[in-house]
């Protein structure tokens, strides 16, 4: 067993300093009546698998000036599993340059014994952890609250000032536990209005508690279990967002709608796209060989992709707004609407329109229903309006917009996805075009699932011994190269690149040895990645007897056992984006074999997806040939059990194998 | 049918194998230079690529290392210089600097680009403080900026120093392997002295250096100096021994130079020290004289005592392994650490470490001749006496001496039953305690056998191909103490997903699992066996006339292992183990089976693997045994042992022919 940290000769210091500190420590106070008041509720629904309740939740926002509001929190949970104890970890995300908590207090009231209680002096203040920041003043307060154990109520309340940059708030009071009851109140001075929308939930009436105190309760909230594949949080979660007017009428900051709102984001990004000096030289030289507009567009994308490092940066109203193009350009790094910016910036060198457009990358966080709020996005991306009369297969990501005329979606963050294109993530998803006009919410094309996916063919023999050997090539489009395209480049090893083809044949062939392999377009974003490789397969085929058994379907799997759980699906499923995915495979059969059965085809279309196979014979080769195509990027949860039985069908179908017979000589 | 001399390689090699895993250290006795930009060469500049790195993105071309362990502001200064190779190594640009901020922190950041042609671009930007993560999902600290202008072609290079914490001369060492290709790095260390005098002295020891490496000297002005070329780039990989026993490395140690030089002598000391503390601890044997009666019949054979004692110490709380409590329940609780043995058992409870101890002075006081063991634990690090680190023995478990038998107990860590160690504290060199002097002693290497997985499973064939029923696992010796372990704290419902998830990753297609019975979570000498219904939809393929059953229905746990054909590390698997299947399945009415699978039986040293298919009138028994038998492998056996997996996989994916009605004559 693991030593002690401490030696005993190191005790007795310790235990001087635990005494010197214990009136630190040894004070207790009592939980607050507010707390008390729960202890002997009855519990909202729950079952088994509920980690915690959230027993009381109350949200007050106080607006004390049109630049100061005051935010006061009470939450109490009951914990009810091991796994609620997390809970007991209080995290409270702030602003660091436009957010103050000026007080926090946690208590514990456990099922026996005397209560607990921790306040400000016990919180640490931390950077929070987040992967792609580079620059951030956000912070976070964290507190351990004591003793986060079943059968116990932890609870909190804490008070944070804030500047708000849109006069908005939201009250998320669905979560992924049963809430038994959840309070929002909002306090205004005289003469303010407000506007509340509901999403996700029944729209509630406010009660007026006069004196400019507005107050709403739900209760017996249903917790959200995350399931996979599930649409985002935002997205199936009851919020209320509460917009606020001044008084004399909206105020210049006050978007109620989304035109609104687009208003104050053009007026936050006024003159952020205005060129320099460098950047005119840049695009001149960019474009100077260009012939036409679309090949100069083409290489103002790729310089975006290649040259523009993205680094997420948010500094008070940076959150918001963004760097000035010439700032993003002399750095060369910058967040998504900072590389927006310059992009855009960029194009008005070279005579093209552009317009910013803000966006969740999690589709179904915003839908037509979701009411104008600046909380709701996450990404921003730019829609290029084309010169008139431009046409190119190529632009597939278009829209026709009734004033604008046609607009071309472009990522510059994605450094994967050819000019042209959007990835699966941006397909059929909802965002905010921020035009001259205003702002407008405006659905993303869907692309053709041709333009996503694998298509595989292989030419194969097969020895008498069993052995398959031959040649496979892979074309990737679309975001099933961008992925291939990322892993191969930042695989510094060169040995390793070979990887994710080993792990594809480690899927399906129990015994393989690649010969050669190579890959064309690596870094030609525009241009399919295409896997070429050869690889033997010892003991491919099966002897039983006199029979002998190939698998017409040699790599690849499509199946999918998601919904191979007990529980009922409680959420649709969502898919990443439309796919089409080929496999095309042909066996030269050795002499002295004869096929005896085949695997029948299987044609099975379910609307939001279908699949396709047959397995026959020409001659002495069998060939096997396979389709799988997402169409719909959302299935409902009343056909869940037919994505179910679709995967079955594909389970069963690449499992199947083809009996071959000797024949006599 | 199968041949597998290869592969055939004595278990005891491969314990010596991991016996002799210290690498080789080697052992010798035993000036601030502020770093600045070094001039270019017009070399550096045109260079396109590195022969000893073909494929490298970029590589380092120079480093510096200067450590200053002055003891009041001890600090190291580090200098970069990369080359950008390709398109890839551009991401390059994008520094990070790891610290542990307990530490020290980091300074004076200073960098720059040189473009292709030459010019320079100062990076006048500022380094922020962000998390990141490390291989193997580990969290840690960094200054991370992003340099300017970064091309293929470009050189960028930094420089910045990082303050220790005051005093901080522990862990004072140099890792010379990078991510990167190095082309050439100087190291250099000011050893600590004090205002009198040197009463400490320092000795280094060195691991893994590039073939050629002349060993570090101390000069005439007491720094330690190396200069080291061509160090390749280190590259993590699944199952590789822990890292830093990997890469290229310099361990600084300092002692008092009163200390024994002498290996032998330094440990015989190490173990006195530490045999009077645990001595003091463990008390005289009549102190738990009476805690004996209550445990043992005098009549009891003495390893059953040994085994009551065990058993008894083991429903002692164990407070190691209780969920740990804020500062404020602590202080509530009043919990005081038990002074000693005696004061444990009257507390009834204590410390893991401490628990072992308690055994050491209860089966003494029953009359046994039994010794504390400090150990290391290898799932960090592999301890070499020769290094002479105290620190690294730094677990305890108890040898008892029976019938001249060694018996190694470590009661303290939960759930591993008697005559078991957990596998961190197996197969490894510990220092046995003596009040004369001390004796080095190794624990048992663990076998298979002592952690089994054994599935039982009663399944039916529908006519739809459908295979359900009921299925048994049964979890035995380390790997029931394992999960029992690891699921010590969770309740019923995450500890039954945790069962079923564990079936489901074995299971070879996508299957339903649902537990049935509430399993024995509290016990260490019984296994953990837990009762499943079973389902997997449309397990057997139709081909025309014939219906095929896959042979192995719980083989997907070795379908990734060694996938890739290249190894470079040795090949590390933390303990022995065997898993195998044993399934019955009732076959539709009138179904008869045409043809069953060869069987397989290999009973290599090394892995070996059984698989065999039997017909007993239209039931079909399927049974698999795959037992990993060493714990480290050289690299030089990657190829044999991958080939050996792929044909496992291979037997695992034939299949039974069965005949969906009279059973037909195959011609």
């Amino acid at each position: 067993m693991r030593a002690k940290i401490l030696s005993p000769r190191a005790i007795p210091a310790v235990a001087a300093l635990i005494l010197f500190c214990a009136p630190l420590f040894g004070a207790h106070s009592q939980a607050p009546e507010w707390m008390h008041a729960l202890v002997n509720v009855p519990l909202p629904a729950h079952d088994e698998k509920d980690n915690a309740v959230l027993l009381y939740s109350e949200e007050n926002l106080t607006v004390l000036s049109v630049d100061k509001f005051r935010t006061t929190v009470r939450r109490a949970y009951k914990i009810l599993r091991p796994e609620g104890r997390h809970y007991g970890t209080l995290e409270i995300n702030f602003d660091s340059l436009n957010e103050k908590v000026t007080s926090i207090h946690a208590w514990c009231i456990p099922a026996g014994g005397k209560d607990y209680e921790v306040t400000d002096k016990d919180a640490i203040e931390r950077s929070p952890l987040k992967g792609e920041l580079l620059v951030t003043d956000e912070r976070q307060k964290l507190m351990e609250i004591p003793a986060p154990d079943p059968g116990n109520i932890i609870g909190y309340e804490y008070v944070k000032d804030w500047h708000p940059f849109v006069l908005q708030d939201d009250w998320d009071f669905q979560h992924t536990v049963p809430v038994r009851e959840a309070h929002y109140s909002l306090t205004l001075p005289a003469g303010w209005e407000f506007k509340d929308a509901w999403v996700n939930y029944p729209e509630l009436k406010a009660h007026d508690a006069g004196g400019g105190l507005w107050q709403w309760t739900v209760g017996d909230v249903k917790g959200i279990r995350r399931e996979e594949a599930m649409p985002p949080l935002r997205g199936v979660a009851g919020q209320m967002v509460v917009t606020l007017f001044p008084p004399g009428g909206v105020a210049t900051n006050s978007p109620p709608t989304w035109h609104d709102l687009g208003e104050w984001e053009g007026r936050l990004t006024s003159g952020r796209i205005d060129p320099s000096v460098e950047i005119r030289q840049e695009v001149n030289a960019l474009t100077a060989s260009a012939p036409t507009p679309l090949a100069k567009m083409r290489a103002l994308a790729e310089f975006m992709q290649r040259n523009i490092r993205y680094v997420a940066i948010e500094l008070g109203i940076g959150g918001w707004q963004p760097h000035p193009a010439a700032q993003v350009y002399e750095h060369r790094y910058g967040d998504c609407k900072d590389k927006a910016t310059l992009m855009r910036s960029m194009l008005r060198e070279i005579g093209v329109e552009s317009f910013y457009v803000d966006i969740n990358v999690y589709r179904g966080s915003v839908t037509p229903e979701t009411p104008a709020n600046e909380f709701a996005f996450n990404h921003v991306i730019v829609a290029i309006k084309l010169p008139e009369g431009l046409t190119d297969p190529s632009l597939v990501a278009t829209v026709k917009h009734s004033s604008l005329g046609t607009l071309l979606f472009f990522d510059p963050t994605n450094q994967e996805i050819p000019f042209g294109e959007i990835g699966g993530y941006l397909q059929a998803n909802y965002g905010m075009l921020v035009s001259p006009a205003g702002g407008e919410l405006v659905q993303l094309p869907q692309q053709s699932s041709a333009m996503n996916g694998v298509q595989r063919t292989g030419r194969l023999t097969l020895t008498l011994s069993g052995e398959l050997q031959g040649d496979v090539e892979e074309t990737r489009v679309g975001d099933r190269a961008a992925g291939s395209r990322e892993l191969y480049t930042s695989t510094q090893k060169n040995d390793d690149k070979i990887k994710p083809v080993e792990h594809l044949l480690a899927d399906s062939l129990a015994m393989f040895h690649i010969t050669k392999a190579s890959v064309i377009n690596s870094d030609q974003t525009d241009k399919p990645f295409i896997w070429n490789y050869s690889f033997r397969a010892d003991n491919y085929a099966k002897y039983a007897g006199n029979l002998l058994l190939v698998r017409p379907r040699v790599l690849g799997s499509k199946t999918w056992g998601l919904l191979e759980t007990p529980e009922p699906r409680s959420y649709p499923i969502e898919f990443d984006g439309p796919v089409l995915d080929t496999d095309n495979f042909e066996i030269t059969l050795p002499h002295g074999y004869l096929v005896d059965d085949v695997p029948p085809a299987v044609d099975a279309d379910y609307g939001f997806a279908s699949y396709h196979s047959k397995t026959e014979v020409t001659g002495n080769v069998l060939k096997y040939h396979r389709a799988f195509e997402v169409k719909q990027l959302s299935v409902p949860v009343s056909q869940a059990p037919q994505l179910k039985k679709f995967y079955r069908i594909i389970a069963s179908d690449e499992r199947n194998t083809a009996v071959l017979r000797l024949v006599a000589q | 049918m199968y041949t597998h001399r290869n592969l055939r390689i004595s278990f005891s090699l491969s314990l010596m194998i991991l016996a002799a895993w210290a690498w080789c250290p080697k052992t010798a006795s035993a000036v601030s230079t502020a770093a600045k930009y070094r001039p270019i060469s017009p070399e550096e500049l045109k260079m396109t690529s590195e022969t000893r790195a073909p494929d490298a993105p970029a590589i380092i071309l120079y480093r510096k290392v200067y450590r200053d362990d002055n003891g009041t502001t001890s600090h190291e200064d580090d200098y970069f210089r990369i080359k950008i190779l390709t398109e890839e190594g551009r991401k390059h640009a994008d520094i990070e600097i790891p610290f542990d901020k307990a530490a020290g922190n980091v300074a004076g950041i200073h960098a720059r680009t040189i473009k292709p042609d030459g010019a320079v671009v100062d990076f006048d930007g500022k380094a922020f403080t962000k998390s990141i993560v490390k291989a193997r999902g580990i969290k840690v600290l960094a200054k991370t900026f992003t340099l300017p202008n970064v091309q293929v072609g470009s050189i960028i290079e930094y420089y910045y120093s990082v303050d220790f914490t005051e005093y901080k001369l522990y862990e004072s060492r140099w890792i010379l392997s990078d991510e990167l290709f190095t082309k050439s790095a100087d190291f250099s260390l000011k050893p600590y002295t004090n205002s009198n005098g040197n009463d400490f002295r320092v000795r280094w020891t060195w691991q893994n250096l590039p073939s050629g490496t002349d060993i570090a000297k101390q000069g005439p002005d007491g720094i330690v100096r190396l200069h080291v070329s061509n160090i390749p780039a280190f590259v993590t990989e699944d199952l590789m021994p822990p890292e830093n026993e990997l890469k290229a490395r310099i361990d600084f140690i300092y002692a008092e130079a009163s200390a024994e030089s002498d290996v032998n002598h330094f440990w015989s000391e190490v173990g006195k020290h530490k045999n009077g503390e645990i001595e003091s601890f463990v008390g005289k044997p009549k102190n738990l004289e009476h805690a004996i009666a209550e445990i043992v019949s005098p009549n009891d054979p003495p390893e059953l005592k040994l085994q009551k004692i065990y058993a008894r110490v083991q429903k002692m709380r164990n407070t190691s392994y209780e969920v740990e409590k804020t500062e404020a329940e602590q202080k509530r609780a009043k919990e005081k650490e038990p002074a000693n043995a005696e004061d444990a058992w009257k507390r009834g409870y204590a410390s893991g470490f401490d628990l072992t101890l308690v055994y050491l002075a209860l089966v003494r006081a029953a009359g046994f001749e039994a010794h504390a063991v400090m150990v290391p634990d290898r799932q960090n690090y592999f301890f070499s006496p020769a290094l002479m680190q105290e620190d690294r023995l730094d677990e305890d478990i108890v040898l008892v001496k029976l019938n001249g038998k060694n018996i190694f107990c470590d009661p303290g860590s939960a759930f591993t039953p008697f005559g078991l160690l957990p596998w961190t504290e197996t197969a490894v060199q510990g220092l046995q305690l003596d009040k004369k002097a001390p004796a080095w002693v190794s624990s048992l290497g663990p076998v298979s056998n002592q952690a089994r997985t054994e599935r039982r499973a009663k399944l039916t064939l529908s006519d739809t191909g459908d295979l359900e029923g009921a299925l048994t696992v049964t979890y035995t010796g380390i790997e029931g103490a394992q999960m029992r372990r690891e699921e010590r704290n969770a309740d019923a419902t995450a500890r039954k997903k945790y069962l079923e998830d564990n079936v489901k990753e074995y299971a070879s297609a996508a299957s339903e699992v649902n537990l049935t019975n509430q399993p024995d979570w509290k016990s260490s000498e019984l296994p953990l066996v837990a009762e499943f219904s079973f389902k997997v939809p449309g397990y057997a393929a139709q081909a025309g006339h014939h219906v095929l059953i896959p042979a192995g229905i719980f083989g997907a746990g070795e379908k990734h292992l060694f996938d890739h054909a290249e190894r470079v590390h040795p090949i590390y698997v933390q303990y022995p183990y065997m898993d195998s299947d044993d399934i019955d399945i009732q076959l539709p009415a009138g179904w008869k089976v045409s043809t069953l699978p060869p069987g397989w039986k290999d009973t290599g040293k090394v892995v070996s693997y059984t698989i065999a298919a039997q017909d007993d009138n239209g039931k079909l028994h399927l049974s698999r045994t795959v037992s990993i038998n060493f714990v480290l492998l050289e690299q030089k056996y990657y190829p044999a042992l991958r080939s050996y997996f792929q044909q496992i996989k291979t037997s695992d994916d034939q299949q039974v022919v069965v005949a969906p009605g009279p059973a037909r004559a195959e011609n």
